[in-house]
């Protein structure tokens, strides 16, 4: 069975936006997936339903052929792990800490709340920590870090849950095109050597085509491009960044040609 | 199954942070200390939960319905009480509030004395003040109002002086660069700027006066804090329990009426 | 490039729009009506007040002399009011530790949960501690315990407030980062909320045990213990300086406590 089951999934907010409208999609355990697309596509939606930050309006979601809701969502978020655009550390707290938190949903939460953590967390916490990098700012403030460096706990965290599933939140929107290339390429060997399913959204069109073996293009909460980056011609960019009234606008095109 | 595995805490060491483990020694030692001054005996608070019971079911007699009218007077006076002093407390520190600023007093030995005065006036408690008042000019609203405007000014003047120091200074430096004599750079230049932070000040203000003013009564100083302990000197439940309903009312009521208009201040503050 | 002939006005100058209705002097006058309303209402005579200022510089002068025989037994007072302070302060804290999370509306596990926390909150705010101090008087007896009760519940209800604000002011992405992982809700107040708002809340706690200071002082004048009921004996009994003596022992340590708690306010950052 597939990592992750998106079944004719709808998104309606209250405020009346429908952020996804009908979406059917499998994606593949160990994969490494990219969700291409123009602001407002509905990319954060959907990324956002597969860990229950969001429920769906229509259809549901499978996670390891178990649905996604809300009676389910600790266990759930226990394999499903989600990388932030802004970080989303708690500043006060210690990196360790910090990573630390990822291992919440597997402990009791006695022990937890008084912040005591047992040795083997600590060891998980510590592999994290190497893994991107960063051991020697183990005991630093979170805040303390530059952007690259909060983002790489960020990634730590989420490996320390030891998830079956990455979901990054264009994790590198807030980052210079340096930390960007360092990011994408950690998340990229994360899916490679420990066979965890990755799924990225970006807007950079350049990224997508060197990172994902597959790339899910959406526009309006449709998918409009779905296929490998080979496969992503100028006319199926067009398709995905298109803007309603702008459909012969040359524009679009020369932005796109130095994507 | 997995042994059982040590414990510790994400810290170089695995024990607590210092500096937490400092304070909470220091606050945990102070309260044993003092443990016999307050005379803390969980036995007696435990025992005396039937005490509190049969209390709390005292409550639930028939309202003496017949005091209404003399408890709206006095929790109108209460009200009034509290809109007077605050709105003299106002007036008076403004002035004051200007003297007490850095940036604004026209020498820094006024600027130290005020401050001091300002100090002086909140550091006793209004109810102190009133029982002063009380021996002063004798029994009324006029010493809860005079006690409530004194502490107010020590509060609001420094409230005032704070916001004023805080105060961009380039709006002030061009107005004194068109020539605007001492008072005009005070009253078109500072003052505007420390003037939305002072409103909220007063709205909280208001809240706390009005939850001060209830009590002044006990020294009689005017409003409803005599009916309220009189009335339980004496066992008048029936009067006691329309007094704390009608407290909790009018105080919720300002609560919620001074965070609504807060709000919008604010909003009027940014648009 | 001819559109610079169209930047040339319209005959007349045009007139500047009416001017928007300031009612600011309404609201003035208003006021001040409504002010002197009161003063009417509440009899508060000028003449009176003059000759009580008239009076009020002889009246404090009786004050000069503060007499200062009965001191050790005024500190021993004063050590008592400030542990009351204390204990109420301790007491409130650890009651607003466990509701403050359930009356912040974005932690809050749900929505009914949240109201009752606050409205429950906002009650404990409401009774003055004084009347607090009576109720728990009348249930314990005299003495400082039920004073340390009644400022415990009361204050309660102001840090379960100022704590819940705080929480509900932390950006939503550091929670959703903690939820994320798959915490639950001791684990997301914990690891997410107090650390975000911990200079914040030891602000708020030292302004309560301040205040606390203040209303112990008075509480004696209930029976509840404390240098209150002292000072309200001497003014009874004309004793002006004794009077003095205490005011200056309370004046005192209320000084002292401010002072000590604006420093670890400006220690901790």
């Amino acid at each position: 069975m597939s990592a992750i089951s998106i079944q004719s999934v709808s998104k309606r907010f209250p405020n009346g936006f429908e952020a996804l409208k009908g979406i059917d999609t499998e994606i593949q355990s160990g994969s490494f997936t990219v969700v291409l697309g123009p602001s407002g596509a509905g990319k954060s939606t959907l990324l956002r339903l597969l860990n229950g930050l969001e429920t769906p309006t229509a259809g549901a979601v499978h996670i390891g052929g178990e649905i996604v809701d809300a009676h389910r969502l600790r266990h759930i978020r226990a394999q499903v792990a989600m990388v932030f655009q802004q970080f989303n550390l708690v500043d006060r707290l210690s990196v360790v800490t910090n990573v630390l938190t990822g291992r919440l949903a597997h402990r009791s939460w006695v022990g937890s709340v008084f912040y005591l953590f047992r040795t083997e967390d600590m060891a998980v916490a510590q592999e994290a920590l190497a893994r991107v990098g960063l051991t020697d700012k183990a005991w630093s403030r979170a805040d303390k870090l530059s952007g690259g460096q909060q983002q790489r706990v960020g990634i730590a965290r989420a490996l320390a849950q030891r998830p079956k599933v990455i979901l990054a939140d264009e994790p590198v929107a807030s980052l210079d095109p340096v930390s960007s290339e360092e990011i994408m390429g950690l998340l990229r060997e994360i899916c490679d050597r420990d066979g965890i399913t990755v799924v990225v959204n970006l807007h950079q069109v350049e990224l997508a085509r060197r990172f994902a073996d597959r790339i899910i293009g959406m526009n309006s909460g449709r998918v409009v491009f779905d296929g490998p980056p080979a496969e992503l011609s100028a006319q199926a960019l067009r398709t995905i960044y298109q803007r309603e009234g702008m459909e012969h606008d040359n524009s679009l095109d020369l932005a796109l040609a130095y994507a | 199954m997995t042994t059982v595995s040590i414990l510790r805490w994400p810290t170089p060491n695995g024990l607590p942070p210092l500096p937490v483990v400092v304070s909470l020694c220091a606050v945990l030692g102070a309260m044993w200390l003092t443990a016999s001054l307050v005379e803390v005996d969980f036995v007696r608070l435990a025992g005396s939960m039937g005490k509190m019971a049969a209390f709390a079911g005292h409550f639930l007699v028939m309202p003496d319905w017949a005091y209404l009218p003399e408890l709206f007077d006095k929790m109108l006076e209460t009200i009034e009480m509290t809109v007077l002093a605050t709105a003299i407390a106002i007036v008076v520190s403004l002035p004051l509030g200007v003297l007490a600023a850095r940036n604004a007093t026209p020498h820094i030995a006024v600027y130290r004395v005020v401050r001091d005065l300002l100090s002086l006036m909140r550091a006793l408690p209004e109810l102190v003040w009133a029982l002063v008042f009380v021996s002063a000019v004798g029994l009324g609203p006029l010493p809860g109002v005079m006690a409530l405007a004194l502490v107010t000014v020590g509060f609001m003047g420094k409230f005032f002086a704070e916001s004023i120091e805080v105060v961009d200074h380039k709006p002030v430096e061009g107005v004194r660069a068109h020539g605007a004599g001492w008072l005009q750079v005070r009253v078109f230049a500072m003052l505007p700027q420390a003037l939305p932070d002072f409103v909220g000040t007063v709205m909280y203000i208001l809240d706390h006066n009005l939850r001060a003013a209830t009590i002044l009564g006990l020294v009689g100083a005017g409003g409803i804090g005599y009916d309220l302990v009189m009335s339980m000197r004496l066992f008048q439940y029936d009067r006691l329990i329309l007094i704390a309903l009608a407290i909790y009312l009018v105080v919720t009521l300002l609560d919620r009426l001074s965070d609504q208009l807060r709000s919008r201040i604010i909003h009027g503050a940014r648009t | 490039m001819s559109n610079i002939s169209r930047l040339q006005p319209a005959s007349p100058t045009p007139t500047l729009p009416p001017r928007p209705r300031n009612l600011f002097p309404v609201w003035l006058a208003a006021l001040l009506a409504v002010l002197w309303l009161i003063v009417r209402d509440l009899e508060i005579s000028f003449e009176t007040l003059a000759y009580g200022v008239a009076d009020i510089g002889e009246y404090f002068s009786r004050y000069r002399e503060p007499d200062f025989s009965d001191l050790s037994r005024y500190l021993e007072l004063m050590g008592v009011t400030l542990a009351t302070a204390l204990w109420g302060t301790m007491f409130a804290l650890v009651v607003a530790f466990f509701m403050a999370p359930l009356a912040a509306r974005n932690l809050s596990p749900h929505p009914a949960v949240y109201r009752a926390a606050r409205e429950a909150l906002n009650f404990m705010r409401a009774m003055p501690d004084l009347l607090l101090a009576l109720i728990f008087v009348a249930a314990l007896g005299l003495g400082p315990l039920p004073g340390a009760l009644a400022l415990g519940v009361h204050t309660a209800g102001f840090l379960g407030k100022f704590f819940a604000e705080s929480l509900e002011r932390v950006d939503q992405g550091v929670y959703e980062g903690v939820t994320s992982t798959g915490a639950n809700f001791p684990q997301l107040v914990m690891y997410a909320g107090w650390p975000s708002i911990l200079r914040e809340a030891l602000g708020y706690v030292l302004y309560i045990l301040d205040r606390n200071v203040r209303m112990a002082s008075v509480l004696g004048l209930v029976g509840a213990g404390g240098i209150g009921l002292a000072l309200h004996d001497t003014l009874r009994m004309f004793d002006y300086g004794q009077s003095a003596a205490l005011i200056l022992v309370i004046l005192a340590t209320i000084l002292i406590i401010d002072y000590a708690s604006a420093w670890l306010r400006r220690r901790l950052g």
